[in-house]
């Protein structure tokens, strides 16, 4: 297949109810279930549809990212013809030196210069925290098939699988059919129980109609979002429909739906539906040895990453790379990031360790599901109680 | 910058004592220890050692160790000028130029090593499992101004005559080269590791063309021509692990050695890492009947059952109620349920059926070849 998308990737995304994990990272690159990050997978959804280039707009530094993302190479961005990851960071930073306006006029031109110069016939735009596995490929035959100049991925869900106080929109279709889009509604303002139709923030767009309503934003000085897209097309009554996706799905937005959404893989079908698909989900892997299962080691529905060494009593949890387990640890319905030591004589339930946190020997912590217990980066946990911040 | 050393792993032979193990791949390719192929010991060994310009001399079966080796970023050696090269023979207008031996494998490959013009090449063979600095070895090489230094280890005395033993003197100049001798004189094995100054190699292996006397063998013959001339050659004797993995039943032990946690060769230490090509897949995933104990797991394992004393490679699977104990597990392999293994090696993308009972003993290890299928609805039962 010839490159025909350009995919704009807005990594500007809602992180405050995600800290402290969002602290020093972009929600992108949240780790998640042992070896990936977020990012990945709209990367793998990009490098299955044989995408030769991305653009990045990140809210920070993206300094985490990009030591994730390097060249592209894991997801075939990385060719020397047409390839080429374009990061476009600190937008926010950008954006609040601007003055008067609400951006600044690089914002416009270089979504301008990615799209003209990718020579694709199509852009599409994807967000990370929506944690799905979408096929491009798919979508892209549905658009042409319904002669859509815009068509936007959706998911039927209950209203209570989002949380209270969602960012997220619903679409409003014309009926389930025809697929046709009316309106986008706030998911925050809709009452409990009711089912409806999640934008996934994920559509595909004729190339022109895409630099037509760049005109527009830069002219009314707007955020270019998925959601201001939709309201624009409808605005000028060109085709838009809507794209059932009937995969796995979880929005992340705070910190339970992400300690969620990581033991939700700790169930087959949720495993597999993700990972174990006609289309892999691709990540920069590390080298590394196996883990090591010692022969005191006990371990019930759990999920490792190479690299660790355990030792003690692992239920119903996650852990990544290069974590160590001591003797007599109980470690249960927790999630365990890369580079922690867990002493022996400790116990974790409902809790999540940031990277390299250090629990030291005779530790408790116990959180609930309904809210987990997070130790951020290089935190220290005392037997007597104490927590060190990293 | 000038190239001062060019590495040749020959990685060409077809280790013919593993078996149907090395019926489709070459020995070097050959899987070990969840995460590795016998030749990354040596190309990490290159790496580590701060050598760029590494060659890997193919010839049989060389696909799947073609492709594990790529442009060689898997170990750092992408850079720059140097990086890791496949030579493999080919034809020109002086004819086939398949290998008859190791050092006929270098002459054949003379315009490789003659493009880089190095002060030293450095010949390795890629079949064995070890850690080692070649860059202390170099140093002594140039220490003695020597023109060849031959890497030893010492071995037990009664175990010598398997190998190609070397005779010192108190200087540890080589002065006699025993190949398989009855009553070695020496316990100093050859580890099959030669640094050459190039010049006078590369004279040695012309002449012998022009001459029609035969440098096809470095053992065989190099080193013999070395000697008679009186060149100066060196033993560098090299201490720690070292594991020649040529048949079956050593290959199973090196393994089921290396699952130790506190093992000599200490995989785990960040200082000398071993690298490999590591492969996209899903975290391992123990389910709530899986019951694992001192073994090695790789990332892609799916394990429902018991696994003990055993190294599993990536993406093997085994179902429930099945016990795998004593044994190396190669990558994708299927192992089904009420499965029992112990003492077996499982080669790569086999599948064990379910109510299938592999045994082997320590004296004869159950093998399963590559992709080959046990049990299940078959004639012969």
């Amino acid at each position: 297949m010839r490159n025909k998308i350009a995919p704009i990737l807005n990594l500007v995304e809602f992180e405050d109810k995600l800290k402290p994990l969002t602290n020093r990272r972009p929600v992108a690159s949240l780790p998640f279930a042992c070896r990936y990050r977020l990012i990945d997978f709209p990367f793998s959804s990009l490098y299955n549809a044989e995408a030769e280039s991305a653009a990045l707009f990140i809210s920070g530094s993206g300094h985490s990212l990009y030591d994730h993302i390097r060249s592209g190479s894991v997801w075939g961005l990385d060719s020397l013809v047409g390839g080429g990851v374009f990061t476009h960071s600190q937008v926010k930073l950008k954006s609040s030196r601007s003055g008067d306006t609400k951006h600044d006029p690089f914002y416009y031109e270089d979504h301008y210069n990615y799209v003209t110069k990718s020579k694709a016939d199509y852009v599409v735009m994807m967000g990370s925290s929506l944690l799905s596995n979408i096929q491009i490929k798919s979508l892209m035959q549905f658009h042409n098939d319904k002669n859509s100049e815009v068509t936007v991925v959706y998911k039927k869900v209950l209203r209570s699988e989002l949380i209270k106080d969602t960012v997220h929109s619903a679409l409003i279709l014309n009926n389930e059919n025809s697929g046709a889009v009316e309106a986008v509604k706030d998911i925050a303002t809709m009452d409990n129980g009711e089912s409806l139709y999640l934008n996934m923030e994920t559509m595909i767009i004729e190339k022109k109609t895409f630099l037509d309503y760049l005109q527009k934003a830069r002219t009314d000085d707007m955020d270019i979002n998925v959601d201001n897209f939709i309201q624009y097309t409808l605005e000028m009554e060109r085709p838009i429909y809507g794209y059932e996706y009937t995969g796995y799905l979880k929005a992340i937005e705070d910190i339970k739906s992400y300690y969620d959404a990581n033991m939700d893989m700790l169930d087959e079908d949720n495993f597999n539906a993700l990972f174990y698909r006609a289309d892999p989900v691709r990540t920069r892997s590390k080298n590394s040895a196996p883990t090591y299962y010692g022969e005191t080691a006990v371990i019930e529905n759990a999920q490792f990453a190479n690299d660790c060494e355990i030792f003690g009593t692992v239920k119903n949890s996650l852990v990544f790379r290069k974590v160590t387990v001591g003797e007599n640890a109980h470690i249960e319905s927790s999630i365990i990031m890369q580079d922690s030591v867990i002493e022996e004589d400790t116990y974790l339930k409902h809790v999540i360790l940031d990277k390299h946190v250090y629990v030291k020997k005779g530790a408790r912590l116990e959180g609930t599901p309904d809210n987990p217990i997070v130790i951020s980066k290089n935190g220290v946990v005392y037997a007597k109680g104490e927590i060190e911040k990293g | 910058m000038k190239t001062e050393t060019v590495a040749m792993i020959l990685a060409g032979g077809q280790g013919s004592r593993l078996g149907k193990l090395t019926k489709q791949i070459a020995k070097p390719a050959v899987p070990f220890g969840g995460n590795y192929r016998i030749i990354d010991f040596a190309l990490s060994n290159c790496a580590n050692s701060g050598f760029n310009d590494v060659a890997v001399v193919t010839q049989y079966q060389p696909l799947v160790l073609n492709r594990h080796v790529g442009n060689g970023s898997s170990w750092g050696l992408n850079r720059h000028n140097g990086g890791a090269t496949i030579l493999q023979p080919y034809s020109s207008v002086d004819g086939e130029k398949f290998f008859k031996g190791t050092a006929h494998a270098v002459y054949q490959n003379i315009d490789y090593i003659n493009q880089k013009n190095p002060e030293y090449v450095v010949i390795l063979s890629g079949d064995h499992i070890y850690k080692m600095d070649y860059e202390k070895m170099l140093d002594y090489h140039k220490k003695q101004g020597a023109s060849l230094t031959v890497g030893v280890i010492p071995v037990p005395w009664e175990e010598a005559s398997r190998f190609g033993v070397m005779n010192t003197d108190k200087t540890d100049r080589i002065i006699e080269f025993q190949e398989k001798p009855e009553n070695p004189k020496s316990n100093l094995a050859s580890m099959g590791i030669y640094i050459f100054t190039w010049a006078r190699l590369k004279q040695y292996l012309s002449d012998s063309q022009s001459k029609s006397r035969h440098m096809d063998d470095f053992g065989h013959d190099v080193l013999p021509a070395y000697l008679r001339n009186s060149e100066s050659i060196f033993a560098y004797s090299f201490e720690g692990y070292w594991k020649d993995v040529g048949t079956i039943e050593s290959l199973w032990s090196a393994n089921m050695e290396f699952i130790d946690p506190n093992h000599e060769l200490n995989i785990r230490d960040r200082d000398w890492r071993v690298y490999s090509k590591n492969p996209n897949t899903t975290p391992q995933f123990l389910t709530e009947t899986a019951r694992v104990e001192n073994s090695m797991i790789t990332d892609g394992c799916y394990i429902a059952g018991e696994v003990n004393h055993s190294i599993l490679s990536h993406n093997v699977k085994v179902g429930k109620n099945s016990v795998v104990k004593d044994s190396f597990i190669m990558p994708n392999a299927v192992i089904g349920e009420n499965v029992t293994i112990e003492k077996a090696i499982v080669g790569e993308g086999a599948r064990i059926y379910d109510d299938t009972e592999l045994i082997g003993t320590e004296k004869e290890i159950a093998v399963v070849g590559y992709g080959e299928e046990v049990g299940g609805y078959s004639d012969e039962k």
